[in-house]
């Protein structure tokens, strides 16, 4: 019994995918989360000088793919949770395969945007 | 021809067997298993009983998906290998024969039955109920137990579990205007194995023989469950 | 074996899975402000001055106080949910319900300490 059973999706349908990528992009966002908090302990350095370093370091276009990648993750796992929010509380399971459509489509259209605009500020161009 | 590929296992160890299966149109997965145990392998086991989707006895991992071997149609999957393999996240005693007696166990728990405090042998009467309040409870009422809906549940690849069948059945009985045990039943239903470990992967709604939608059952019985325990709180 | 549950614990795991989609309701609205404010408006947004200047205003700082408070609960509430669904965390209920509430106790107190002194 290993934790392999989360991710299996071979002959399941989009349903159990959407559940692994669910449970997947959590445990990523509770890792972000605290590298995060540790990441902005550089602010107790009221010089600024030590966040500054950070930021100079990872805002930047080589980071730039990482940011992308986890706000896909942040925004899949924030629109797919409002999808669960309504199926939990016990609405909506006659239009689940809707529901699930639009949202997957919903977080790529609102990925792409943020993507592009994160591209412009970082690359700028 | 098409060719049967099946996962056995015969106590010890796991391993996969061909067989050359001629094919009629019409003819059932089920069919196919009986010919090759009646013509090629005596020693192949598998459970079937009813043949016509009503006992739930021949359920099995059809070419991934686990459905009924006496309803699934081989020219139905369009491919000339069947995969067979037992159910999942059961124990797998012969081939594809898997141990249900945990999930027979479970469904004991929920109490499967009327619970009423005004049963009487002496002086029986009848439980008046009308048709609006059958239908708030009768699609699950067709559960077969055919344990489809545990082996593709994630939360019970991990650990044991109540699982959406169990489930199901308590809110049956819990929708049941006849029942009085609702009380008795939320108990086992918020138990750590219970309702919680459900995060709606929802692959049991797909892959139910019935089509009884155990995922709805589940949620709508957590949120049951949830506001009777908030409740109790408020009346102390 | 079904074990027994006191009253007063059988109400915390109904109140943490409410809260958790409430959690996870409140999030989907302050993290989108949280990240459209800086990374969504200008380059200048994350410098040290910026970042400084909205954590003066009372308004920010109650925004980030809740954003702190619900997004430790909700990863720290999900983790407990995670690992009660292995076979580990079923031996071992008590240990695993106590340690991630800790863990959420404990983060949330240290970012409270970081909006306290920067």
């Amino acid at each position: 019994m290993s934790v392999s059973g989360w991710f299996r999706i071979s002959g399941r349908s989009p349903f159990s995918l959407a559940f692994s990528l669910h449970r997947i992009t959590g445990i990523i966002l509770l890792i972000y989360l605290c590298m995060h908090l540790t990441y902005l302990t550089s602010l107790t350095d009221k010089t600024g000088q030590t966040y500054e370093k950070l930021i100079s370091t990872t805002i930047s276009p080589t980071f730039l793919p990482f940011d992308i990648l986890l706000v896909l993750c942040g925004l899949y796992h924030g629109i797919n949770g409002l999808r669960l929010i309504v199926h939990e509380f016990g609405f909506a399971y006659e239009q689940r395969r809707a529901i699930l459509a639009m949202s997957v489509v919903i977080a790529l259209a609102v990925w792409i945007y943020a993507s592009y605009v994160m591209y412009k500020i970082v690359v700028g161009g | 021809m098409v060719e049967f590929r099946i996962r056995r296992f015969n106590g010890e160890e796991t391993y996969w067997q061909s067989y050359e299966v001629p094919v009629k149109k019409g003819m059932t997965v089920l069919e196919g298993l009986l010919y090759i145990k009646e013509n090629l392998d005596s020693t192949l086991a598998f459970r079937y009983s009813c043949r016509m989707a009503v006992c739930g006895s021949c359920a099995m991992k059809i070419n991934g998906k686990p459905r009924l071997a006496c309803e699934t149609q081989i020219a139905a999957l369009k491919s000339d290998r069947i995969t067979i393999e037992p159910l999942d996240n059961f124990v797998v005693i012969k081939d594809l024969v898997t141990d249900f007696e945990g999930f027979f166990k479970k469904h004991e728990k929920v109490k499967p039955y009327l619970i009423r405090d005004d049963i009487s042998y002496e002086k029986p009467v009848e439980l008046i109920q009308t048709p609006a309040e059958l239908k708030a409870y009768y699609d699950f009422t067709l559960c077969l137990k055919c344990g489809a809906c545990y082996s593709v549940c994630p939360a019970a690849s991990t650990r044991d579990i109540l699982g959406p069948a169990a489930i199901t059945a308590a809110y049956r009985f819990c929708m049941d205007s006849r029942d009085r045990g609702g009380d008795e039943r939320v108990d086992i239903i918020i138990s750590d194995d219970g309702a919680w470990r459900c995060h709606f992967a929802a692959e049991c709604s797909e892959v139910c023989p019935k089509q009884i939608n155990p995922a709805k059952a589940v949620q709508k019985m957590r949120v049951k469950a949830a506001i009777r325990s908030i409740k109790k709180i408020f009346r102390w | 074996m079904r074990e027994e549950v006191t009253p007063a614990k059988r109400v915390l795991e109904p109140l943490a899975w409410l809260l958790q989609m409430i959690s996870g309701a409140v999030l989907a609205v302050l993290i989108t402000v949280h990240f459209y404010v800086t990374h969504m408006t200008s380059h200048e947004a994350i410098r040290y001055h910026e970042v400084i200047e909205r954590l003066s205003s009372t308004g920010y700082k109650a925004m980030y106080v809740a954003l702190l408070f619900f997004v430790t609960f909700h990863a720290f509430n999900g983790l407990r949910a995670i690992v009660l669904d292995t076979n580990f965390g079923a031996r071992n209920r008590g240990a695993v319900n106590t340690i991630t509430m800790l863990l959420f106790i404990i983060t949330f107190i240290y970012g409270l300490y970081l909006l306290i002194i920067i």
